[in-house]
């Protein structure tokens, strides 16, 4: 699975808007598969990114490979996107909005159809297909969005702020859906602000600030690399043990949890075995790895 | 190729499906009608009842002929001047003739009554018969002077002195009376000299024993650039409309992601003009079918025209439709609202209207070099070339030259709204100015 054949592969693009530089010398690949979390505050260079990417606009230098090949518009009909400007044709019925942009993408007639409602049906919209866009829920507006960038079956899916605006209920459903789509062999760039989700979705994360890439490679090695010898507690009785300075580098309260962060080269082995000698009621002892979050804001606090 | 389809399907079916639309072309014919008859009917409603009018003669002769003049209802000022029977009716597009035709309406209606003079002083009479206009037991007077039939001067008194078609009428009626009076004193026969003075008819054929498609296909013309002037204010405004549309409701980015924003603008304008062409569709048939009805069953008379006219009219006609539709989709692509394009598109409309006036000094040397350049400029080309082909036809080789900088002109003036459109809608911002859209169309 992990030496599969990049879907994607940006080598070394650049794109300026007159004297804004919003994409500086980014390269990175996309493994086939798998879930790419393209990450940054906003205003790094995201959708610039993710626009090159789809072809709407082409780097100054550099080049954008899928499959194998240079980007070209003949390939357009193998991504699936759903930009982060939502948009849909506020007057025509979902179902024949839907064969429009089916018919865009290359399918037609009764194929275009079937799979139009094996959509609607699956994401509970089929009741609306005779409905306008505007008699629907933002959420609603939000999967049908969503089917126009499935509905061709394409190979890499672009998801850009996919759960926003949807209640938990669909957020679920959104995720179930994605994690269909990679379990079908499928690519997946998921750009997003909700750090939560990225975690439990991404395979591999690449994180972008000021133009700039920041952070690239597998989840799982990233946290690890950030790992900062922290301990989450909650315990009753008195917390003085906690003030010493050979052991204990910071704490923090978070939520009814107390943060401790050890210093360099501390057990939390000791810790505990300190907090159990000094017969403290201890309801939570665990180990913190450092959420995508925390990365995040690290990240862009250091370039700042 | 298949992808172009589905946009100009999808542009023409939102279209015409529309309630709009619907109601537009139902409408359409109704309200043009409504525009021409209904002023015609308002100016002739004569509120009041009949027109009362006082004759002071001061010649003593001549009030049998002023009241016979203006109660038989005969003439106006200007029917001296007969137009030839046969001439086209123009009548509708001169407003001075449609106030006469709809004075005609009510022309009959005029009561006259003779003021005794009785050797009372003319001031004396004045006076009385201002009060009775006071009163309102009349509504105006004429006094005749005695040197009337010499000087050819006479006085008209109204309450309402800005009623022009009274004015005019009554003018006429002494006119034509002054002139019997004064032939009868001379002893000539009346009659004669109405003989006499009937127009000559010009029959004119083109050099070489050709006839002319003279009037008819000139009246054509100019029908051919009122339609295309109508039809461009009227669609220009669709298809500003439809290039917008996405840039309202933020869906550019799906299309483009999809298909090249060359084949995505001409789909829409392809999309939009298909909607336009159908309207026109339905309103000729209505009105075919309405003339001919009219007509009573007997055959319309049509102009006659060469068949070959016909396909050039239709072709111009499409030609200059283009051209201009897509000036207003270069402008839909610079702006993010249609008002703002309207005015934007507003200067480029009016090169349609001068090609109309330029056709008027071509008309008359349709083989001078400025003739030559006005119908290869493509904005002026529909109307010009046609203004020459209908006067003296040029060979087909211009004809055939100016069609092809035209199309050319459609599929640049595309590929520059494509570019402009494709950029600017990226960037989601408020108007362009023209040097940011140079830098849009290099940069794309």
């Amino acid at each position: 699975m992990e030496d599969t054949k990049p879907t994607l592969v940006l080598d070394h693009v650049s794109k300026s808007f007159g004297d804004f530089t919003a994409v500086n010398d980014l390269s990175l690949q996309v493994r086939a598969g798998r879930v790419f979390g393209l990450i940054g505050p906003n205003g790094a260079g995201k959708t610039t990114t993710i626009r090159m990417i789809v072809n709407i606009t082409r780097p100054d230098s550099g080049r954008v490979e899928l499959f194998g090949q240079t980007m070209s518009t003949a390939m357009q009909d193998r991504i699936g996107y759903l930009p982060e400007e939502r948009g849909l044709y506020k007057r025509m019925k979902i179902g024949e909005q839907l064969r429009f942009f089916a018919e865009l993408k290359g399918l037609r007639g009764a194929d275009a159809e079937q799979r139009i409602d094996a959509w609607l049906r699956k994401l509970d919209l089929f009741n609306w297909k005779e409905k306008r866009t505007k008699e629907l829920s933002k959420g609603m507006q939000q999967k049908v969005q969503f089917i126009t960038a499935v509905i061709h079956d394409p190979d890499l899916v672009i998801l850009d702020e996919p759960f926003s605006g949807l209640d938990p209920v669909n957020v679920e459903l959104m995720r179930d859906t994605i994690l269909e789509q990679k379990a079908a062999g499928k690519t997946i760039i998921l750009s997003t602000h909700q750090m939560e989700i990225a975690e439990k979705l991404c395979d591999d994360v690449c994180m972008i600030n000021r133009s700039h890439k920041v952070l690239d490679g597998k989840l799982r090695e990233i946290r690890r690399s950030f790992s900062r010898n922290a301990v989450a507690l909650q315990f009753q009785g008195d917390d003085g043990l906690l003030n010493d300075p050979a052991l204990v580098a910071n704490i923090r309260q978070h939520g009814d949890d107390t943060e401790v962060l050890l210093v360099p080269g501390a057990s939390p082995q000791e810790l505990l075995r300190r907090l159990v000698e000094a017969n403290l009621v201890i309801t939570k002892f665990e180990l913190v790895e450092p959420s995508l979050h925390d990365i995040f804001i690290e990240k862009v606090r250091e370039v700042a | 190729m298949r992808k172009f389809i589905a946009v100009v399907k999808r542009e023409y079916v939102q279209r015409v499906r529309s309630k709009f639309f619907v109601v537009a072309t139902v409408l359409g014919p109704l309200l043009m009608a409504g525009f021409t008859v209904v002023p015609a009917l308002m100016l002739g409603i004569k509120s009041g009842g009949p027109t009362r009018l006082a004759v002071v003669d001061q010649t003593g002769k001549m009030y049998e002929r002023v009241a016979k003049e203006l109660t038989s209802g005969k003439k106006t000022a200007d029917d001296d001047e007969d137009q030839p029977p046969d001439q086209p009716p123009v009548g509708s597009n001169n407003p001075k003739e449609r106030v006469e035709q709809s004075g005609k309406l009510f022309r009959a209606n005029y009561l006259v009554e003779q003021v005794p003079l009785q050797g009372r002083a003319i001031e004396d009479i004045r006076k009385d018969l201002e009060t009775r206009i006071q009163n309102r037991e009349l509504d105006g007077y004429v006094v005749l002077p005695p040197n009337l039939l010499k000087e050819g001067q006479a006085e008209f008194r109204a309450r309402n002195a800005a009623d022009l078609f009274t004015n005019n009428y009554v003018a006429g009626a002494i006119s034509s009376a002054v002139r019997g009076q004064r032939l009868a004193e001379r002893k000539i026969d009346e009659n004669f000299v109405e003989a006499a003075s009937q127009r000559v008819q010009l029959k004119t054929t083109g050099a070489g024993g050709t006839e002319s498609k003279g009037a008819a296909g000139f009246y054509l013309v100019f029908g051919v650039g009122f339609l295309i002037y109508m039809t461009v204010l009227l669609y220009g405004q669709f298809v500003l409309g439809a290039v917008i549309e996405e840039k309202e409701t933020r869906i550019a980015e799906i299309l483009f992601s999809s298909i090249r924003s060359f084949p995505l603008m001409m789909g829409k304008l392809v999309g939009v003009s298909l909607v336009a062409l159908t309207q026109l569709g339905i309103w000729a048939m209505a009105f075919l079918i309405f003339s001919a009805w009219a007509a009573g069953g007997s055959s319309i008379r049509l102009p006659h025209i060469p068949p070959v006219m016909f396909v050039y009219f239709i072709v111009f006609f499409l030609m200059g439709f283009f051209i201009y539709a897509t000036v207003y989709a270069v402008v839909g692509s610079m702006v993010t609202t249609t008002q703002e394009g309207g005015q934007l598109a507003l200067p480029v409309v009016l090169m349609l209207v001068a090609g109309l006036y330029l056709s008027f000094n071509i008309i008359r040397s349709p083989n001078s070099s400025l003739a030559f350049w006005a119908s290869m400029f493509p904005f002026f080309a529909p109307i010009t070339m046609l203004v020459r082909i209908v006067t003296e036809t040029p060979p087909l080789w211009q004809i055939l030259l100016s069609l092809g900088i035209g199309f050319a002109t459609i599929v640049g003036l595309v590929w520059l709204a494509s570019r402009i459109y494709r950029v600017g809608m990226l960037m989601y911002g408020k108007k362009a100015t023209i040097p940011e859209v140079w830098l849009w169309v290099r940069q794309s």
